[in-house]
Formats: C-alpha cells, structure tokens, sequence
C-alpha cells in the first residue's frame, strides 16, 4: 500500500483505534486522535517531498501539456465490468489540499482538547468526516471520487446534531439536505459524463481523452458545476452557510469552512474545467457575476452580524466566491489564485474558527456587544485573532494577499471567451469588498478586544492553554510562511494548472 | 429432477414442520422453527451445490437459468432471516407477550409455502404455471398478515390484503387470458414469438402489470402497502418487505423480459414515469408517520421506485443492477426489521418517537439499525449507495438524465425522514428509568451477519461481479 493510500487509511485506523478505547476514557481518546493526525501531519510532509522530487523535472514540460500528469499512483480494479476502480494519486493541486486538510484536522484535535461529552463519538465521527475528505483529493476515478464526497457529508449532520449550539438540528438538517440536493446534481452530471464519453469506464484521466459535444457540454456543465458549488457556498445556494457553521461545534466549523467548502471548489477545477472546457467557456460569465454578488454579498452581511460565529461564517461566503470567482476567470492567473485562496482562507478560517471557540469557552458568549477589552486578559489569543482578521483583509505579507492579488489581477485580464469590460467591470466591484472587509474586521475586533474591560468576570480568564498554543501556533505560522514566501506554494500548484488552461485554449485540438 | 431439487426440498421441510406440528407435544414444538430453518439451509445448500444453472423439467414447463437461480437464492435467504426473527415471539420468548399469537407449526409451513411459490414462479415457463405459482406464494401471506386473531388491526390487514390481491390477481389472470387468446399457447416464448403489437395486447399487457404493480407496490397500486404492513405481525411485515417484492419483481421479470423482450423500448417511458411517482410518492409520506412499521411500508413503496428503473433500456446491464439492488434491499430492509422486531419484543413500542435513547440503553442494536437506515438511504460506503449508482447508471445510459436527477433529489429527501429514526436513537434523551434492554442470541447473531452484509456488499466487489459474471447475458438470448 502506497503512501497516498495511507494517507487516507490513518484517519478510518484512528477511528477504529479511537473506537476501541473505552468510553469513560476521554482523556485517552483525544490522545490517540491527536497521535493519529499527527502522524497523518508527518506523512502529508513525507508526500509532499516526494511529489517535489518526482514534479519538478516535469514543470517545464507541463506548459503545454494538455493533459494532467499524476505522480505516487496507485491503481487496483474494483469493480471491472463497469470500469470503476480504485484509482488515487497526487498532482501539485492535491498536495497543496492535502496540506490544508492535514493541518486543519491536526488543529482541530487540539482544538476539540476539552470535548468531554460522548468524546468517543465525536473523534469516530470526525476521523470518518476526514477520511472522505482526503479521498476526495486525492482520487481520480469518478465513482471513488463520489463515494468519498458523500461519505464526508453525512457525519456532519450528527456532529452538529449532537455535540452542536443554539439551532442545531435545524442547522444539521438544512446543510445535510442542501449539500446532498447538490451532490445529486454532481451525481447526474457523473453519469452523463460516464455514458456520454463511450468509454465505459470512471477513470477522470481517460474521460479527458473523450470527446463530449459541445450540446453536451452546454448542459452537463453548469450541472456540475453547480452541484458543486453547493458546497462551495456559491450565490444563491450558500444558505446552509450561516446557520450550518454557526451552530456546529468548533473542531467541525474549522474543518467544515476550512477545508469542506474548498470540495466545491477543487471539484468545479479538477472535473468541471478539466473534463468540459467549452461548457465552462459557455458559462463563465454567469458564474462570475454570481460570485462577484457572492463576494460582496458575503462580506455585507458579515458586517451586519453581533454574533462572532456568524460573523466568521459570512466572511466565509465572501472568501470562497472569490475561489469560485477565480475559477470562472478562467485563465492561468486567476486558477492559481484560486487554488491560493483556497489553501489560504482554509487556514485563515479554520484560525478564526479555532479561535472563536477558544473565546467562547471562557466567555460563554459568542456575541460582540457584550465583549470587550479580552486583549488584555488573552494577549495571545487576541494577536492570533489579529493576525487571522489582517490576512482576510488581504494585508500583504500574509497569504491572504497572495490569493486575492492573483484572483483580482486574473480576473481583470479577462479571458476570450467574455466581454473584457464586464469581467473588469465585475473585478472592480470584487475588489471593493477588500473596504468592506477591513470594516467588519477591524471594527468587530476593535470592539472585542481593545478598550475597557466591559465585564468584570472577564478580568479572571485566562489566556490560551498549551493545545491551544500549538494549534493557532501552527496555523499563523502557516499563513505568515505563504504570505512572505509564496513561490513554493505557487511553484507546487502551478504545472498542475497548465493543462485546465491549454484545455480552454485548445478546444479544437482535444 | 435435480433442476427441482430446492423446491422439492422445501416442500420436504414444510411438511415435516406440519407433521412434527401434529405429533409433538406443545413443549416440544419448540424444535420447529430450527427445523424450518434447517430446510430453508438445505435448500440454499443444494441450490448452490447441486442445481444446475440451466436445464428444463416437467414438459418446459418448468425451467432454470443463472436469473432465476440467484432469484431463489434470495427467497431462501429472504425466508431463513424471517423465520429467525420469528422465532423468538412464536415462542413465547418475547419479553412483551403477545396474546393471540402462536400455531406455530401452521406459521411456518404457510412460510415455508410461499418459499415454494416463489422459486416456482421465476422458474415458470407457462402461463398456469406461472399463475398457480404466484398463488402459491401469495395465499398464504393473506393469512400470515392476520395471524393476530386478538388484535383488529391484523384482520384488517388480512381483509385488505386479501381483497386486494385477489382483485391484482384477478388482473393478471385476465390479461393473461387474453396473452393465451391472441396466441393460442400458454407457454411463455411461445406466446413472445407470437404477440403482435395490437391494441389487444397493449389491454392484455396493461392489466398484468397492473396486477404486478400490486405486487411491488408501484404507485398508483400501492395502497394497500401501509395498512397491511401496519397491521401483520412485525416478523410477517419483514418477511412481507423483501419476499412479495422480490417476487413482484420475478414476475415482471418473466413478463417483460421474456413474454414483451421485443418491446421494451416502448415501455420506457412509462416505466420511467411510473419510478418517479412511485420514488416521490413514499417519500412524501413518509414524512409524516408516526408509526414505524407504516414508516417502513412507504420507504419500500419508494425503494421499489428506484428498482424499476432498472428495466429502462433495455440495458443488459439493468439485469445484474436489479438483481444486486433486491440482495442488498433484502439485507439491508431485514436488518432494520431485525432491530424494529427485537424492539417490539422488548418493549411492545411501534412508534417512531419511542426509539428514543437506543443508542444509550442498547448502543449495538442501534447502530446496526443506523448503518442499514443509512443504506437504504444511499450514503456511501454503504451496499444501498452502490445499488442505486448501479441503478442510476441505468437510467442515464438510456437517457433519462430527468429522472436520475429526480432519483438522486428523492435519494436526498429520504434521507431526511431515515435521520427523523437516528435523531430519536442517538440525539434524544432517553425515557426516565429507562433500563437496559437485552438481546437474545438468535437477534444478535443475525443483526450482526445482516449490518456486516449490509457494510460489505458494497465494498467488496466479488458480489455484484458474480451476479452480473452470470446474468449479463441473459437479456441478449430473450431479446433476439
């Protein structure tokens, strides 16, 4: 079994492990997740150096590749009369979502240190929960690539349903139905794909020999598109957003805003774009306008919010329209954008997340007019929090830069297949919720953190423990590493791009 | 003689239940329940050692081929779980006494019957065979719903069903009929040799599969399902689920394929029609019950939607994708009838909101009733979620790209509705003093094998890669 194959095994064998302990042992529990992930952590970098050394002679030759190369393959049949098998492996694009995924989930085990309530449930529900996340990312059959997608939906609607606050089986409800309702459309658009392409098989690197006409591509496209943009929070169909994050308890919003959302957005490239280039160039227009109201919608209503969760999960919508802004872009610039953005706002939200339940555990509130002054007593948790709200509004020299510069600037060069005035119509109008971040940030924060001590209990809580520490350690460190170094980052994903650009460019060749 | 040799076993084994019936002491008569189980075994053992996977007997009139033998290795898994969850309220062992209850000597042999019928009926290769079969099987299941003598809502379900089935019956023998008039023969190629598309045919042909519908409960034929389920003793509820589905499912299977296989394509589109009805239908309202045995009747009214679809096409491929979908249905409805009977049994509770707090006072027989609820709502990597994949991908290689849609958005609300049985388990308080509740070994012992099928028939790929190894052809030698 391959390296990439353990990557998916050690979060279900943590569950199994987590599984075995006996219930009352809690403590126990979240040592054996944590070793679990930690391991996962280390395994993650291990692949990344191997993916490194395989790639890097690749690069050059990737400019004008036309298809994708993958890299640590591991292929076994499964079910051979309808041509699905077991089909995983690593491009620049996966290692990059593989990190975010490995230091989200190894976070949120230390964030989720004080969970004492069926701990034994949660951290079986958790390593399930990620265990299909990383098959996502890493599989390249279809069939698999769905099973995994689905398998991370439904453990969501019991983490939230139980261990969850405020209105959370409604919440639980809501996003459970809404994002299957999408993942059924990503089904139809599966099977048409599969039937269409005369190849009988699932297999996502042979259907990109297939030719699909261009009616086809008219309309199986925005299907998947669509279906995944469910998840991806994408204008109208992000309303399970608010109230999902809000309600679900911490460890589940970091790595459900952090890393789940990106699902849509990793789908919409790697199947949408890579498999029905002329359907995406047919409806790139509508899906820039849709995210453009995502962005600046996002960030209007998160100024509106007294409730600090709410408050992260609208900034939310507002950060993954511009994933999903980038990808409808269409050209190399803005991908690589968006693929930044969604390794940078995963780490940012999953900070935010962490944090926010880092405050509400001492504060036991979670709404902004009735704290204030908290620097004083947390100096720590409040300088993560600062650091986390600077890299949202794009300061530079924290990854957040790095990603809305390349999605903006990619988004204002256009692409042939949309009127240049629009898209750089719509890029101006993206840009202005930059303004509109840096007020709900820095005015949420402000009123949180800094003047006068509104409540005198708060005068004796204390800063952050040291899980505490690790966790929002690791993730600042993260987002100062990519915003002041990013062109490992950029080097790592940018030869996975080249052929979803040559793609769109070269219709007739394909 | 050896192409028989499963029903003659059977048909053994239900006698001597009857004999052992009338000989044995009552305290003694706890033996035959094993004893029926031991021919249903031996049947199964035969069926996949002895019999030959083709071979014809009785004149043609009987025959067998790789479709109807994995049709009767279902019916005798189908009945072997049923009489193992009856064991136990038969017999008395229940914690909960029901009044009214017992004969068990005539319940198992009735059971042991309409195994009979069922193996005959997709072996049939003539129109009196075929329907003598489908009465076989289905008599004494009229019976079996109101063996509660004490208990009104059981002989409402017998009246009901009985009504109901002798007017479907009544159908079929009709529209038959009609088969034989337009023909001039009763056997069954004969008859597809000869069919031409006249308007006589088309009456001919839409009274049997009204009748048929009946059976599987297509909508709008399916309104007897909930009263009936509702009514019957639990265990002949889960017998009544999977078998009478799987033998409605038998029988289009001979009508279609083998008596209308030119005509196929004709039918699409109804048929596609008739699964979204049907699909949406019981999911609808099953929303709304409150009881957990009716709850489960409209969940089998919309799984038989999604089963249909797998005659769109034609598609040799919807042979093995049925077939797959009725094991893992099979597996996966008697593990969720397992855990409703054993809490009956416990604690005499049918309805939904007194599911409340299993997974604190029995968290085993709780999860195993989660795992299959999760499967017949298609969450992966569950058996259900890769039988409706297989299924959808019948539907969209014929076109019908609408109805996957409506499948998968149907798949999605039911989903909805099984989580309403979750929530109550695992995320509602349990009832004040609520003790922990006990299981026999016989439940033990068959929840776990049904939640491992339910788990691994979808994983492993060696299940439907047999099925669809031995039947993928069969639809080209009907379809010439």
């Amino acid at each position: 079994m391959g390296p990439v194959s353990w990557l998916i095994a050690i979060p279900m064998l943590t569950a199994l492990a987590v599984a075995v302990v006996p219930a009352r042992r809690w403590r126990m529990i979240r040592w054996v997740a944590a070793t679990g992930m930690g391991l996962h952590l280390l395994l993650t970098a291990v692949v990344t150096v191997l993916y490194w050394q395989a790639a890097r002679g690749d690069i050059a030759s990737m400019k004008d590749a036309l298809y994708s190369k993958l890299y640590l393959v591991e292929r076994v049949a499964w079910f051979p009369s309808l041509g699905i098998q077991y089909y995983v492996g690593v491009d620049g694009i996966s290692v990059a979502m593989v990190i975010l995924t490995s230091l989200i989930i190894f976070t949120g085990v230390l964030a989720s240190w004080y969970v004492d309530v069926r701990t034994k449930e949660f951290f079986v529900l958790l390593m399930t929960l990620v265990t299909g996340v990383f098959g996502v990312f890493l599989s390249f059959d279809l069939f698999l690539f769905l099973m995994f997608y689905e398998l991370a939906v439904l453990p969501m609607y019991l983490l939230i349903g139980v261990w969850g606050t405020g209105p959370k089986e409604y919440s639980a409800m809501k996003l459970t139905l809404m994002l299957l309702v999408g993942s059924a459309f990503v089904l139809v658009g599966f099977l048409a794909l599969y039937h269409a392409s005369g190849l009988h098989t699932f297999d996502l690197m042979e259907l990109a020999h297939a030719k699909f006409s261009s009616e086809f591509q008219r309309w199986v496209f925005p299907m998947i598109f669509v279906g995944f943009g469910v998840i991806g929070a994408l204008y109208p169909l992000h309303t399970w957003s608010p109230d999902g994050h809000s309600s679900a308890p911490t460890a589940v919003s970091m790595l459900h805003a952090g890393v789940l959302m990106k699902l849509g957005g990793y789908g919409a490239l790697r199947i949408g774009v890579y498999l029905l280039p002329e359907g995406a160039q047919m409806w790139g227009v509508l899906f820039m306008v849709l995210t453009t109201v995502n962005i600046v919608y996002g960030a209007m209503g998160a100024v509106m919010q007294k409730d600090l969760k709410y408050f992260t999960a609208y900034s939310s919508v507002s950060h993954c329209g511009f994933v999903l802004f980038g990808v409808a872009a269409l050209n190399l610039m803005s991908f690589k954008g968006a693929v930044i953005q969604m390794f940078s706002h995963g780490i940012m939200t999953g900070l935010f997340f962490g944090l926010v339940g880092m405050i509400y555990g001492r504060t036991h509130t979670r709404m902004i007019p009735e704290m204030g002054g908290l620097a004083k007593v947390m100096p720590w948790l409040a300088t993560a929090f600062y650091i986390a709200g600077l890299a949202s509004l794009g300061l530079p020299g924290l990854s957040g830069f790095v990603a809305e510069t390349h999605v903006l600037l990619g988004g204002f060069f256009a692409n042939p297949w949309t009127s240049t005035v629009l898209a750089q119509v719509l890029t101006v109008i993206a840009t202005t919720s930059l303004v509109i971040t840096a007020v709900y940030v820095l005015r949420g924060l402000a009123k949180v953190f800094q003047g006068p001590i509104t409540n005198e209990h708060y005068a004796h809580l204390g800063d952050a423990t040291l899980p505490e520490k690790i966790s929002s350690g690791l993730l600042v460190a993260t987002l100062v590493v990519v915003g002041l170094v990013p062109w490992f980052f950029i080097d790592l994903i940018e030869g996975s791009l080249m052929p979803l650009v040559n793609r769109l460019h070269d219709t007739g060749a394909l | 003689m050896l192409v028989m040799l499963p029903e003659i076993v059977v048909i053994a084994a239900a006698f001597a239940v009857l004999l052992a019936d009338l000989l044995l002491s009552e305290r003694r008569r706890v033996i035959l329940a094993p004893l029926a189980m031991a021919g249903l075994a031996a049947a199964m053992v035969v069926t996949v050692v002895a019999v030959p996977q083709s071979g014809e007997m009785l004149g043609g009139r009987f025959g067998m081929d790789p479709v109807a033998w994995w049709f009767k290795v279902l019916f005798l898994l189908a009945a072997l779980v049923s009489v193992a969850l009856s064991m136990d309220l038969l017999d008395g062992r229940a914690r909960v006494r029901v009044r009214g209850i017992g004969h068990r000597g005539e319940y198992y042999t009735l059971l042991l019957a309409t195994v009979v019928g069922m193996m005959c009926l997709i072996s049939a290769r003539d129109i009196i065979t075929l329907y003598v079969a489908l009465e076989l099987a289905t008599i004494p299941l009229f019976v079996l719903a109101a063996w509660r003598r004490d208990d009104a809502l059981s002989g409402e379900a017998g009246l009901k069903y009985v009504i109901i089935g002798a007017l479907a019956s009544a159908f079929i023998l009709y529209g038959l009929g009609l088969m034989y008039g337009l023909t001039g023969q009763t056997d069954l190629a004969a008859i597809a040799r000869g069919l031409k598309s006249t308007s006589a045919f088309w009456l001919a042909a839409a009274m049997v599969m009204a009748g048929v519908g009946f059976k599987l409960t297509i909508v709008p034929f399916h309104m007897w399902a909930a009263d009936v389920y509702q009514g019957a003793p639990t265990p002949v509820t889960a017998y009544l689920s999977v078998a009478s589905k799987g033998a409605g499912l038998a029988f289009i299977f001979q009508l279609f394929f083998r008596v209308m296989g030119g005509y196929l394509e004709d039918w699409a589109i109804l048929v596609a029609l008739f699964a979204a009805a049907t699909m949406t239908l019981g999911n609808v309202v099953a929303i709304v019950q409150q009881n957990i045995k009716r709850f489960m009747a409209f969940s089998a009214i919309s799984q038989a939607g999604y089963l249909i679809m797998g005659f769109l096409g034609p598609s040799a491929e919807g042979v093995p994708a049925m077939l797959f979908y009725m094991l893992v249905y099979v597996v996966t409805n008697l593990a969720v009838f397992a855990g409703i009977v054993w809490y009956a049994n416990e604690t005499g509770r049918e309805e939904i909101k007194d599911y409340r707090g299993l997974s604190r006072t029995n968290p085993l027989m709780a999860l195993a009733m989660m795992v299959a609820l999760f499967s017949l709502a298609g969450i992966p990597p569950l058996s259900g979620f890769v039988g409706k994949f297989f299924l959808f991908s019948i539907a969209s290689r014929a076109g019908f790209h609408w109805l996957v849609a409506v499948a998968a958005v149907n798949s999605t609300v039911s989903l909805y509705y099984y989580l309403r049985i979750v929530r109550q388990m695992y995320i509602e308080p349990t009832f004040d003093g609520a003790a922990s509740l006990r299981v026999t070994s016989a439940f033990a012992a068959t929840t776990a094998a049904l939640a491992a099928g339910v788990l691994l028939l979808g994983v492993v790929p060696f299940f439907y890669e047999v099925i669809s190894a031995d039947t993928l052809t069969w639809l080209a030698a009907l379809v010439r």
